[in-house]
């Protein structure tokens, strides 16, 4: 037990953060922990959860996506339009629409990690040419109603669970499977911390590195559905604020942005955080510009207490085992 | 009189003592060694002299007069210069840049001034001697070796009084090697004191007037070089006798050729190599720095692009990234050049590290044993005797011999028969390269074929069967029994046997 | 003449000079390719490039290239600044909220939006030292409080800067527009500035960190000056871009984070630090920005000038990574 607090001190602060987050908001907003409230905050965090679940996997892997906001936009606009409303052709939009998600990272991937396109640079412009596309695309006029069915699976219940809740949850499995008991989450980590090492290692670099572009654009795709059938509509720029929320998700549950360290479980922390963080604030009558300042003050506050400089302080007020958090011999 | 004189000195690391109660003392003029096993605490004495660790406890004098620097320009100040090990160089900048970055001449727009930097940097070059170095050259493209050498032009050029030499052969060739030392001496001549810190005992005994040696933190003895016997400096170093460095070499070597290799070439610096590597063979690669060796390591284990034939095992090969190398028996594994950079995940545990390249072997489709990966690490652990508290203990709080040893463990994991050792004791203590040298004659007596680079010719004369010595990228002569001694090594590496 | 006794001595030679050139000047791709997007969009529109058009082209791309330049110092220096989207969103809120009509008061608060933005960077380099932090990760978050602080002052666009001010982008001294003078301080200052001691020493941390310090220098200094630098840059971006708008808008800085990246990127600048050059982010700028005229001139939808941009990112990435590719094989 405190050989696993000690390995996964950050992810475990970022939920002892939820949780006083929890209280403080139950103070100033006793109608907050109503079962309606919690079940649509739960219903936002999944959108960000869900986003971030790709972009955990990138950033473990030493990249970044900044290609989300568009791909979930035109994934939304797409399915929108080919479903023209109607549930049916949904059985076949749904998977051409993930496979287009993933086929946009699979590029993103292929650019990064064979022809060595730095990861900011790559999904920048994936991003800004989905943009210019997906106008074109649609010439900006509005789109039909999303199908019922996909409404269902965005705020749709099952008994007092809502089904994206279930959703969520099986992708969280998931995904902490993926890392944390197979042979390809040990490959993210290692070409995270060291791609020099890791190729030297005989890891499949390029692949690994690729596959985690390719979840990245299929989760998006995923939220870009399920959001379009949460506001029953897609718009151009609806996903424009999953780019900071999805990287301040992963920040927040401890994963180092520099690959090779973090957890799915803590960015559902970090998801969670942020969602009851938007619902503290107008509850307290504050502005949008002051949840922006709170946001950057959480990422900050985490980030901090997440670095070395501050464990070595902590080393210095709380006598610690040495060695196991590595204080290092010359 | 000293110039130099230490007392007292102490520092503690969190739990770790690094130096206990330590003392130093050496006289302008003379060329004063440093010994000691990795983690002996020379590291910190020479980080403490150069000001970037302060002790906890003791007291310095410096030419009669108190020293305690805060920091490396407070230490220049004194006259104190330090050549780390782990160089300092930058690669964006040029030569020049390097030797005199911090302390460029300055016109009256305050920007640098770059032809009396140029002025500067060669006049500095002749008055030493430097072996060819341009003033101009990106250090990016420069080989280590040569990086080496501009470190040591940067120290110089700020005219130190005391020059502190960490390892600074480590990476030189012969010849660069013997300009230092000559060059050391010349500087202890002109009134200086240089402190030298080397691994190689040779090295030592040419240059060293006294010698202090470390152990554990403490100083353990003090001597006049002529005085003491290599014999006894070893058993001061490692607190025991040892038994003998170098392992009793009993060829095992069979006709089973491992590696055939034919006009095996890569790149400009490899245009073509033909040998064999035999089962149960320990066969050294000689030769002076960057004349192949790192191109015809790269190019077998699949790191770099490579033309001409290669067997394996009797089949051809071939081999185009690691992954292709690391086929378990039947493939080849490689002990990296870079330990830091190539070898580990410094920030990931021993237990990540050992089992990184047969994550396959403990996992079945795709889905990993963590009981499986336990056995395995245990294997290692015990085999190599890792000193780990435990296996979830992060790679860079260990000792470089000891995160040696864990590279060993992960490529000997792989259960590949053929094993490429580039440099392998470069900067590890002695007891463990005795321990290195041991296990690598108990693998070829298994039938593990292995071929061996090493940077100190005394290692491949020692261990190797047969040496295989690389001049410009082919094989000026292939040394074998009675013929291989260092002088053979380094007369074929220089000169053509037809002239 | 020693080509023919070494069949491979020619290409060698000519890998060495590539090798060599790219060192020098890094924007060599960059440049190519602005002058072929230049000489594309004069065969499209009738003429040449004339003087009036680099005065209008540089009025329209200074407050990137403003940006560009602290991000140019800052990714140099092996970084990355997020925070100038908030700087310059707070920049322009403020002078659209306090320049009133009097010229005096305009100088006093264009002087103090100026030091709040080298406060600002020089608080991101103090966290990013002292904590140890990632900057990408403390300029986001800066970021998002600049903004938030720019909303609260004012939620939506408004306010005003006096007329004379917002003249600036076309006045003419010596036939050319103040922006243009502008861009040739900024090239002045580079050269001067990449020359000095604390550029050096703020490209040697970039370009190894660790060695830096080995050498005696100060990280904390370093990233003052370094984050410092850019925040002024994204300050004087505000305020040029106040004399474009008229107004203050609390989230346009937004639009100038990655594309202030992308400039630079193009422009030749390593996101790995140690190697860049502000010529390089100038061209970069200016190719960003032309490419919606030539898309204008194309005559299609405008909706396809973002497509284009994203296109022309990845070519000159693709380009010069291929090409130091090469460069490198022949030199390792």
């Amino acid at each position: 037990m405190n050989a696993f607090v000690a390995r996964h001190r950050l992810i475990v602060l970022a939920y002892l953060g939820m949780l006083v987050l929890l209280l403080v908001t139950s103070y100033f907003s006793p109608g907050f922990l109503s079962e309606a409230n919690l079940r649509s905050s739960v219903v936002l965090a999944a959108f960000v959860g869900i986003v971030a679940l790709g972009q955990t996997f990138v950033i473990i892997g030493g990249g970044i996506d900044l290609s989300v906001p568009w791909v979930l936009n035109c994934a939304a606009i797409l399915m929108a339009i080919l479903c023209g409303g109607q549930d049916l052709p949904l059985l076949w939009v749904g998977p051409l629409v993930l496979a287009a998600g993933a086929l946009v990272g699979l590029i993103n991937g292929i650019g990064v990690a064979i022809f060595g396109v730095p990861a900011i640079i790559m999904t920048l412009a994936a991003n800004v040419i989905l943009q210019g596309l997906i106008v074109i695309y649609t010439g900006g006029l509005p789109t039909p109603r999303a199908p019922e069915m996909i409404r269902f699976l965005s705020v749709g219940r099952l008994g007092p669970i809502p089904v994206i809740g279930i959703l969520w949850f099986v992708l969280a499995i998931a995904a902490s499977f993926l890392l944390s008991k197979t042979a390809f989450g040990r490959y993210l980590y290692a070409v995270g911390s060291s791609a020099t090492v890791a190729e030297f290692s005989g890891v499949p670099t390029a692949r690994t590195t690729i596959l985690t572009y390719v979840l990245s654009g299929f989760t998006a795709a995923l939220a870009g559905m399920l959001l379009t059938g949460y506001s029953g509509q897609a718009y151009l720029g609806m996903g424009d604020p999953y780019l900071f929320t999805s990287v301040a998700a992963v920040a927040i549950g401890g994963a180092s942005i520099l690959g090779g360290s973090g957890h799915y479980v803590g960015t559902i922390a970090g998801a969670l955080v942020l969602t009851i963080l938007a619902g503290l604030l107008p509850a307290l009558g504050l502005s949008t510009g002051a949840l922006m300042v709170v946001y950057g003050v959480v990422i900050l506050v985490t980030v901090a207490i997440g670095s070395e400089a501050f464990a070595s302080l902590l080393r210095l007020v709380l006598p610690m085992r040495a060695g196991r958090i590595g204080s290092r011999q010359p | 009189m000293d110039l130099l004189s230490a007392h007292g000195l102490s520092k503690r690391f969190g739990g770790i003592v690094a130096l206990d109660d330590a003392s130093f003392s050496a006289r302008a003029g003379e060329v004063h060694a440093l010994l000691g096993e990795n983690g002996a605490g020379k590291s910190t004495f020479i980080q403490i002299l150069g000001g970037v660790l302060r002790p906890d406890a003791g007291t310095i004098t410096l030419g009669g007069s108190d020293y305690r620097p805060v920091d490396p320009d407070a230490a220049r100040a004194r006259g104190i210069v330090t050549v780390f090990q782990e160089l300092s160089s930058i690669p964006d900048l040029t030569v020049e840049g390097n030797i005199w970055f911090r302390r460029e001449p300055r016109t009256v727009l305050r920007t640098v001034a770059k032809r009396e930097i140029r002025r500067r940097t060669e006049a500095l070059l002749d008055r030493y001697g430097f072996p060819a170095l341009h003033p101009a050259q990106d250090l990016r493209r420069l080989s280590l070796a040569e990086r080496q050498l501009v470190e040591i032009a940067k120290a110089l050029a700020q005219e130190p009084r005391i020059l502190v030499l960490d390892e600074a052969t480590s990476s030189l060739a012969a010849r660069e090697t013997d300009w230092l030392l000559q060059l050391t001496r010349r500087l202890a001549e002109e009134g200086r004191l240089v402190v030298f810190i080397s691994h190689r005992m040779g090295e030592v005994r040419a240059v060293a007037d006294r010698l202090t040696i470390f152990r554990g933190g403490r100083t353990v003895a003090a001597h006049d070089a002529a005085a003491v016997s290599d014999e006894q400096i070893v058993t001061e170093m490692i607190g025991r006798r040892l038994e003998r460095l170098y392992p009793e070499r009993v060829s095992s070597a069979t006709d089973r050729i491992a590696v055939g290799a034919r006009d095996f070439s890569s790149g400009p610096r490899l245009p073509g190599v033909t040998f064999t590597l035999h089962e149960g063979e320990v066969l050294g690669v000689g030769g002076l720095q960057g004349h192949g060796q790192r191109e015809l390591f790269q190019g077998l284990f699949g790191v770099a692009r490579t033309q001409g034939e290669m067997t394996l095992w009797g089949t051809p090969a071939a081999i185009a990234s690691p992954r292709d190398a690391l086929v378990g028996r039947e493939g080849i594994a490689l002990v990296p050049e870079d330990r830091r950079g190539q070898g580990l995940m410094l920030s990931k545990t021993v237990r990540e590290n050992l089992t990184l390249s047969v994550i396959r072997r403990m996992s079945s489709h795709g889905v990993l044993s963590r009981p499986r990966e336990a056995a395995l690490v245990k294997e290692m652990v015990d085999f190599l005797r890792i000193k780990v508290s435990t296996p979830e203990q992060q790679a860079d709080t260990l000792s470089g011999g000891n995160q040696q040893k864990v590279i060993f463990g992960k490529m000997l994991l792989t259960e590949a028969r053929v094993l490429l050792l580039y440099d392998p004791t470069r900067g590890v203590d002695v007891g463990t390269k005795s321990e290195i040298f041991q296990m690598m004659r108990d693998l070829a007596a298994r039938g593990y074929a292995i071929l061996f680079y090493s940077s100190d010719l005394q290692e491949l004369v020692n261990v190797a069967d047969r040496v295989m010595v690389l001049r410009e990228g082919r094989v000026a002569a292939t040394l074998a029994g009675d013929q291989v001694s260092e002088d053979a090594i380094l007369r074929a590496a220089m000169f053509d046997e037809a002239a | 003449m020693s080509a023919q006794t070494k069949p491979s001595g020619a290409p060698a030679r000519f890998y060495q000079a590539w090798a060599r050139s790219l060192d020098r000047t890094p924007f060599l791709v960059a440049l190519v390719m602005l002058l072929a997007i230049v000489l594309a969009r004069s065969q499209l529109q009738s003429g040449v490039f004339t003087l009036q058009e680099l005065n209008l082209v540089t009025a329209s791309a200074l407050t990137l290239m403003l940006a560009a330049t602290g991000q140019t110092i800052v990714l140099i220096r092996g970084g990355i600044d997020l925070s100038i989207g908030g700087v310059i969103s707070l920049g322009t809120v403020i002078a659209a909220t306090r320049f009133g009509e009097d010229p005096g008061q305009v100088a006093l608060w264009a002087a103090i939006i100026l030091a709040t933005g080298f406060g600002i960077g020089a608080l991101n380099g103090i966290l990013i030292t002292v904590l140890k932090l990632q900057p990408f990760l403390v300029t986001l978050a800066g970021w998002s409080i600049l903004t938030g602080i720019a909303l609260t002052i004012l939620p939506t666009d408004g306010g005003a800067v006096p007329g004379w001010w917002a003249g600036f982008g076309y006045s003419l001294f010596f036939g050319l527009s103040g922006p243009v003078w502008v861009l040739i301080a900024l090239v002045l200052f580079w050269y001067w500035f990449r020359a000095t001691r604390l550029g050096i020493v703020i490209q040697a941390a970039g370009s190894s960190e660790r060695s830096a310090v080995l050498s005696g220098a100060s990280v904390l200094r370093i990233n003052i000056a370094t984050y410092g630098l850019s925040g002024l840059f994204a300050a004087a971006a505000a305020l040029y871009l106040t004399t474009q708008t008229g107004t203050g808008s609390p989230l346009i800085g937004r639009d100038y984070i990655l594309p202030s990246v992308a400039a630079a990127v193009v422009g030749g600048v390593s996101l790995f630090g140690g190697r860049g050059h502000l010529v390089g982010t100038i061209i970069g700028a200016f190719i960003l920005t032309i490419i919606g005229d030539l898309v204008f001139a194309l005559r299609v939808s405008s909706y396809w000038q973002p497509v284009m941009s994203g296109v022309i990112l990845l070519i000159a990435v693709l380009a010069s990574s291929l090409a130091e590719k090469s460069a490198r094989r022949q030199n390792r």
